[in-house]
């Protein structure tokens, strides 16, 4: 049983604040992935966790024992770092058995747990090299390794893939996952990446200027953003958004935009008028035939096999993009009508915080 | 006719190696000649023109300045000046070449020892705790370029005050302070190159403090602390001004010996100046050798891969 609970935890280097003011409960178990843009208080908020940054203000609990003070050795975590960390001087072996060591286990247990650590991250055959000779992926693999053999309760990995290329980040996010499976241990994950985030967590928390701004299961975090930010965050291609304003149209509310011009669902019919940004995801985007005025022309026709990507050009930098059946052939420059489903609409006011119906 | 670009990286690189050689040769004359006169009789010193090497080899410099025989060497060991029939002064001046290898072997041992250990010490708190801010590590730096003649006044009179004056003892806490600064600097950029999350990724593995500069730290810097240690030891083991001023009859060391190699009859005696030099350097070579795997990356500056 392992829980780690961060209560109104801060930190600040100067003037900057950090983090500010986390609450977030983490249970058992769990695989959490922390992610936001570059900056946002992620690997602050993971080494006041594993003990290397001492919090401002606030309190750090393992199975509600206050922590604060602990020496990072003490607080049962493994941790894998950005840079992987593993130490030149020795060899693949040597690096593995580490924490073994420190721990004073037994050589032959030593030797033991080395052979079912490698076995487990597929590694056996490395185990003569020095690291210097391993690749990326390999070096991944051997830092999990390193961590995962002292069996710690909970572990922090810190943007472990983020030095990888797109196809073995795939393969070692595949890994991590089957890892969690069969370990039954707490995951604490960083990552800028919202695919990694997607495809790996139990439970996404959100940040951005070192504040949470929404928590939940992928699917809800995908389905159902509290903002702006997070609907712009999630998502590939990223939701369409929109700027422009809300009027009020006898009962109803209407969106008016360069480009864009949507009645608003009944629904919505209390919202107070103004600037705000209407949103829709490009999967949500239905496309048909160009039946007389309202017609658009398909800007570039992007086909990807199972999808294809149709992109429109608007006033915005950004182009605004449809998802239709790859199977439906379209070319570019064919005039085509645009519709949005009521319950697929997102509405943020100016400020960016979602208009809820 | 173009070079193809293979072309261009040969000539660039034969012209890299020419400069290399010519370079080589300028440094490494000196010590050429040094040892070459060493071996010359005493007629081949500064004869014109020049004799580059020498036919007639002789240990005889050797002899005089290391085992202390010469012909004029009487049965019972005292000297006698070839001119006056009398004991030689000058000769007497010269008979502890020994005792000064000893002094300069303990004295620059000892600082450049003590001057790696604290200045690393020192320099791993600089790097990794801030325990002396910017301004003082310059502040530091600067200390060292106050020339040495300025502080013989006051020292030599302090160190007389506390009988530090012609003392072993007042040369290694001279020298070892003189030389911290660097072995604080120099170790200090070494240590910068081990990056923290290696220090943080063995503590959360479960290593104490010590045991993590013990298994993580030291095997990254050795190589950066033994060229700290040589490049030390020879500032230690040539320095001359101090050593002259603050030693009187005691305490010698080999620069200074090497500078009572001039007779009032016969001027500079050059072959055994040479003779004492090449000795002087031997220990160094030899510390150089020993370990030569270590400077290579040492003083490359960036040995730690990230
Ligand atoms: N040691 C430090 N000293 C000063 N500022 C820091 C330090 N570490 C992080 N910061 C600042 O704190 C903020 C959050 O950083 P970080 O937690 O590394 O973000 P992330 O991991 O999400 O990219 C950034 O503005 C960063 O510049
Ligand atoms: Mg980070």
């Amino acid at each position: 049983m392992s829980r780690i609970e961060l209560k109104d935890l801060r930190k600040e280097f100067g003037n900057t604040v950090a983090v500010n003011d986390l609450n977030l409960t983490i249970e058992d178990g769990e695989f959490i992935v922390l992610v936001g843009p570059s900056g946002c208080g992620k690997t602050t908020t993971l080494r006041m966790i594993a003990g290397f940054e001492d919090p401002t203000s606030g309190q750090i609990e393992l199975d509600g024992k206050i922590v604060n003070d602990l020496e990072p050795r003490d607080r049962d975590l493994g941790m894998v770092f950005q840079s992987h960390a593993l130490f030149p001087h020795k060899n693949v072996a040597d690096n593995i058995v580490f924490g073994l060591r420190m721990q004073n286990v037994g050589k032959e247990e030593q030797l033991k747990k080395l052979h079912e650590v490698s076995e487990l991250v597929r590694i056996s055959h490395l185990l003569t090299k020095m690291p210097g000779q391993c690749s990326g992926g390999e070096s991944q693999r051997i830092a999990l390794a390193r961590t995962l053999v002292t069996e710690p309760s909970n572990f922090l990995l810190d943007e472990p893939l983020s030095s990888l290329d797109a196809k073995l980040r795939r393969e070692l996010r595949a890994e991590c996952d089957r890892l969690h499976a069969e370990l039954q241990k707490t995951f604490v994950y960083v990552t800028h990446d919202q695919e990694e985030a997607m495809t790996l967590a139990d439970r996404i928390v959100v940040m951005d200027l070192g504040e949470i701004v929404q928590m939940g299961s992928p699917i809800d975090i995908y389905s159902d953003p509290v903002s702006y930010f997070v609907a712009d965050f999630f998502g590939n291609p990223a939701m369409n958004l929109i700027e422009g304003e809300f009027f009020k149209e006898g009962d109803g509310i209407e969106f008016r935009s360069d480009s864009f011009n949507v009645s608003v669902p009944a629904s919505y019919n209390n919202m107070t008028p103004g600037k705000g940004t209407f949103g829709i995801r490009p999967e949500n985007v239905n496309v048909s035939s160009s039946k007389g005025d309202g017609s658009r022309k398909i800007g570039l026709v992007e086909p990807l096999g199972k999808d294809t990507l149709l992109y429109f050009e608007t006033t915005a930098t950004r182009p605004f993009v449809a998802i239709v059946d790859g199977t439906e052939s379209y070319s570019a420059g064919e005039p085509v009508e645009l519709t949005f489903p009521d319950e697929n609409m997102f509405l943020f006011d100016s400020n960016g915080d979602r208009i809820r119906s | 006719m173009a070079m193809t670009l293979s072309q261009k990286r040969q000539t660039f690189s034969v012209f890299r190696y020419a400069i290399l050689t010519v370079w080589l040769c300028i440094v490494a004359f000196p010590m050429f000649w040094m040892v070459g006169t060493s071996f010359k009789p005493d007629r081949e010193w500064f004869s014109w023109p020049p004799v580059y090497i020498t036919e007639n080899a002789t240990l005889r410099n050797y002899a005089i300045v290391w085992a202390n025989i010469n012909e004029y060497t009487k049965a019972d060991g005292a000297h006698i000046d070839p001119k006056t029939g009398e004991l030689s002064q000058y000769t007497q001046s010269l008979q502890r070449p020994w005792t000064a290898l000893r002094n300069s072997t303990i004295i620059a041992g000892l600082a450049t020892t003590l001057a790696v250990i604290f200045g690393s010490v020192l320099a791993y708190g600089v790097s990794r705790h801030q325990i002396l801010s910017e301004s003082r590590m310059f502040q530091l730096l600067m200390l060292r370029m106050v020339p040495p003649i300025v502080l013989i006044a006051p020292i030599s009179l302090w160190y007389r005050q506390i009988g530090l004056l012609d003392t072993i003892t007042g040369l290694v806490i001279l020298y070892f302070l003189t030389s911290l600064p660097y072995a604080v600097w120099m170790s200090k950029s070494f240590i910068d190159e081990v990056p923290r999350e290696m220090e943080q990724a063995a503590e959360i593995l479960g290593a104490s403090r010590w045991r993590t500069i013990w298994e993580v730290v030291l095997p990254l810097v050795r190589s950066g602390l033994v060229a700290t240690f040589l490049f030390i030891l020879i500032l230690t083991w040539s320095e001359y001004l101090l050593a002259l001023l603050l030693s009187k009859a005691e305490v010698l060391t080999l620069p200074v010996e090497l500078s009572k190699y001039q007779g009032s009859t016969e001027g500079r005696v050059y072959g055994r100046q040479a003779a004492l030099s090449v000795g002087i350097t031997i220990p160094l070579v030899f510390v150089g050798l020993i370990i030569r795997k270590h400077l290579a990356r040492g003083f490359s500056f960036g040995m730690v891969r990230r």
